[in-house]
């Protein structure tokens, strides 16, 4: 260390014999029994090793990138990685990973199927009907009265299935918090990112929402998805954005999935995607929000559908981060990403979607 | 331009190579680095690195200022000038919106209307990071601690790539030695770099990952109805997740750097070894914790005063460090009780010292039932890091009250060996790891070339379709 002055414009930008001396002393091997190679051989191990990893799990790569986005990243992936995959599925190479499995399958940050609030009662359970008159005479036979869902008690709890993509889930865990916290509603959240109703080869929202409905058996089902379906349909024959047909398409799917939503006779509530501060992406969210619109109406028995454009926008339906609560209180409701909302807004959402049950009947 | 994706084994690929085939010559070499250190932070966003190329002209001028100063009052001034701008930067990025928010429903709530405007500033990646850094190089140049840098070095320095979004924070005095010599090409340490990347890819990628999905998202997400069980393993699972995501991430920079011919500092110890919060601290984010001690605590007063002012020193730079995390008072709440615990230790410790008592003897018992203590005490201190807001984290704290005689699905035994056995890791003899990578170095080039790629088949066959981002890039 030194104390000496040196006035910036008197700084060399290099000591050429500083450079050239030797190597810095901590650089030099310590006594650890590791032997040191040159960066040449390193690099060679590193490509052999990369080249082992890429033959042996190209088909997942593979796989990957037929589900991912269209664009020029896909295609070029999609050039790369194919040949090897071809390869390695001809050496019977593939057959090592699809021997030890693909984890848990889960997107990162994805939630699985999670149940919350009181448990629902036995299938094809009944609760007592009313007592008998007093002094009537013998004993009546036993009644069965059906629960009326729309006044559930902790014994017979509404139950709520609560899907989405990851907006669906900035929504969808405080919304399956505050129903659980009634005491009355069993919440079941199914929420996964990075996930829409353009592109089923990459997750099958129509079959897993069937499966939901199978094993949580709802009364009301809320559903918020959308924000990736701005994009082209994997064909043949592929279908733009952009085009008319796609329009067409997309409402076939939505009125597929409000479908199998309200299959079980479940209420159906859709809550609409919120402005994004990008302008494009609010615009296309307007696309997909109209085409949902068309369809809630569309819907037998018709869907509820629940707009965000004010509730986490101006009054005007724009973009804002900030909007204040029932409370009173100024909320950043917006993550700085400009689409996702913060815990905050999630609240707000899930606020404006129990108001929307309660005026729909339901006494939570 | 998150570490383990194909994109960054390619930008690596091509770093790698140029980093070597420049390295005879200074200025090229610095130059190219500079710009591959840029390129891999605008990955993110261009507009970005502006504010790393402005971050740097200010440490830089005001170290320049410091260093050309002669009057120690103006040098001070100085000092405080640059330190003060680095830090509005940081602020005005960082705690804005939480600032803002929070004036704004004080003074509705007393009638004054809006006395400031609410305004969303995006969080640029990695500016937590490399503003402490700045600012340690500004001090230690005040503090005649360090030479002001050539202006190529500097910008190195702090754009270097292996640290640049989250760590570990390196000091001037230690990098920047290593930047002005010439490193040997024929002696790069790649066994340790090897079973470095690995271990960190290893860690972030499927315990990290799989602890994530398997119980403490889920847990946090809807807390209100999950067992006493599975909000205890949601704490624990926390402690591992954040562990292995972010000793991870600090595991693959230093193994890359490595590769590159420099070394890192080192930026975790077995933490979960520990047996009291301020040995936990000399274990976990060790860069940030010296940070802390020599920026913070010691400038403060350290532990030259009283008990009262030691206690009080501690709970500000326990608190500031909590604040550093993020803008929100749930990391004010984990930095008070590091600081509660720390002090609750030091006045445990000193007690005994001012009645003249000998230190009490260790035995095993008592240093397993201080380590398990501490371990509890640090999964408390997560809840409030992991969760939302406050509310998020009493219902989870309030579910290992109330939550028992329910059913706990989310407890596998698969969860609870792998919680258990990456606590237990820990308590693995460096000694034998360092065995391990002297015996791979040793193998013909075939062997370590189908060892290495079976493990990386290994880690992306198990971990999920995906990678979440390290968990210290949001800082």
């Amino acid at each position: 260390m030194t104390d000496a002055r040196i006035p910036p414009h008197q700084v060399q930008w290099e000591s050429k014999s500083e450079w050239q001396s030797h190597p810095h002393a901590e650089l030099s091997p310590p006594p650890d029994g590791r032997v040191r190679a040159p960066w040449t051989r390193v690099l060679a191990l590193g490509a052999g090793a990369f080249a082992v990893w890429f033959l042996l799990f190209a088909p997942t790569l593979q796989h990957n990138a037929q589900v991912s986005p269209v664009g020029t990243r896909r295609t070029v992936s999609l050039d790369v990685v194919g040949p090897v995959a071809a390869l390695s599925r001809a050496l019977g190479l593939s057959h090592i990973v699809s021997v030890t499995g693909r984890g848990n399958g889960l997107s990162s940050g994805s939630v699985g199927l999670t149940s919350s609030g009181p448990p629902p009662p036995p299938r094809g359970g009944t609760r007592p009907g009313p007592k008998p008159a007093h002094g009537s005479g013998g004993a009546p036979p036993p009644t069965t009265v059906p629960p009326n869902p729309k006044l559930p008690t902790a014994a017979d709890p509404l139950r709520v299935l609560i899907v989405g993509d990851s907006i669906g889930l900035d929504v969808g865990g405080p919304l399956q918090s505050d129903l659980a916290g009634t005491g009355i509603v069993n919440a079941a959240l199914d929420g996964r990112v990075s996930t829409g109703l353009t592109r089923p080869d990459y997750f099958n929202w129509p079959a897993e929402l069937t499966a939901d409905i199978r094993s949580t058996q709802p009364q009301v089902v809320v559903v918020m998805i959308g924000a990736n379906d701005a994009q082209d349909f994997l064909g043949p024959p592929d279908v733009p954005y952009t085009s008319p047909q796609w329009n067409t398409l997309y409402a076939q799917r939505v009125a597929q999935f409000m479908q199998i939503a309200g299959s079980g006779g479940a209420t159906v509530v859709w809550v609409g995607m919120p402005p994004m501060q990008s302008a494009g992406l609010s615009a296309q969210m307007s696309d997909v929000n109209a085409v949902v619109q068309q369809q809630a109406v569309k819907a037998h028995p018709p869907v509820t559908y629940v707009s965000t454009d004010k509730s986490l926008g101006t009054a005007q339906g724009g973009y804002t981060a900030f909007v204040t609560n029932a409370a009173g209180q100024v909320v950043n409701v917006r993550e700085p990403d400009g689409t996702h909302l913060t815990p905050g807004g999630g609240q707000v959402v899930a606020q404006q979607v129990i108001a929307e049950l309660q005026t729909l009947g339901y006494h939570i | 331009m998150l570490f383990p994706t194909i994109d960054f084994a390619i930008f690596f690929a091509v770093a790698y190579t140029v980093n070597w085939l420049l390295n005879p010559y200074a200025r090229w070499w610095k130059l190219s680095m500079i710009a591959l250190s840029y390129a891999f932070y605008g990955w993110v966003g261009w507009s970005y690195c502006l504010l790393l190329l402005a971050t740097t002209v200010v440490s830089f001028g005001g170290a320049a200022w410091v260093s050309a100063t002669r009057d120690e009052r103006t040098r001070r001034i100085a000092m405080a000038v640059s330190v003060g701008a680095l830090l509005g930067i940081l602020g005005w990025f960082k705690y804005y919106g939480f600032v803002s928010v929070n004036v704004d429903n004080v003074t509705h709530a007393v009638g004054l209307g809006r006395a400031i405007p609410l305004l969303q500033v995006g969080l640029p990646i990695a500016i937590s990071f490399f503003t402490f850094m700045a600012i340690s190089y500004v001090v230690d140049v005040y503090r005649r601690e360090l030479e002001p840098a050539k202006p190529l070095d500097f910008a190195l320095y702090l754009s270097f790539f292996p640290h640049l979004l989250a760590g570990p924070i390196v000091r001037g005095t230690e990098l920047l030695p290593q930047i002005r010599r010439r490193r040997d090409p024929d002696a790069v340490d790649y066994s340790r770099a090897f079973w470095l990347i690995l271990a960190g890819l290893f860690k972030k990628v499927v315990i990290s990952s799989y602890v994530s999905s398997a119980i403490v998202t889920p847990v946090f997400t809807s807390p209100s109805q999950h067992s006493a069980p599975e909000a205890i393993f949601a704490a624990w699972g926390y402690a591992v997740q954040i562990y292995c995501d972010f000793s991870g991430y600090t595991d693959i920079a230093i193994g890359l750097a490595l590769l590159l011919g420099f070394r890192f500092p080192q930026n975790f110890d077995a933490p979960y070894t520990a047996r009291d919060l301020q040995d936990f601290w000399r274990r976990w984010h060790m860069t940030l914790s010296r940070w802390l001690r020599d920026y913070l605590y010691i400038p403060l007063g350290g532990s030259r005063g009283g008990q009262g002012q030691t206690v009080r020193n501690i709970m500000i730079t326990m608190v500031l460090g909590g604040l550093w995390h993020g803008a929100a008072w749930t990391f004010v709440a984990w930095g008070a009780l590091q600081g509660l615990g720390q002090s609750f230790g030091h006045l445990r410790r000193t007690s005994r010292v001012r009645r003249g008592l000998p230190p009490v003897a260790d035995g095993p018992v008592r240093i397993w039932v201080q380590r398990f203590l501490t371990f509890q005490f640090v999964c408390l201190g997560w809840v409030f890091f992991n969760s939302s807001g406050m509310a998020q984290a009493f219902a989870v704290l309030g579910r290992v009250l109330k939550g028992w005689g329910q059913a706990s699905p989310l407890v596998t035994p698969l969860l609870v060996v792998t919680i258990l056995g990456t606590i237990a890791s820990q308590f693995v003899p460096t000694l034998s790891v360092g065995r391990l990578q002297a015996a791979f170095s040793r193998q013909r080039a075939a062997v370590q070339v189908g060892l290495l790629g079976i493990a990386l088949l290994g880690i992306t066959t198990f971990g999920p379709v995906g990678v979440a981002p390290f968990i210290y890039y949001r800082f």
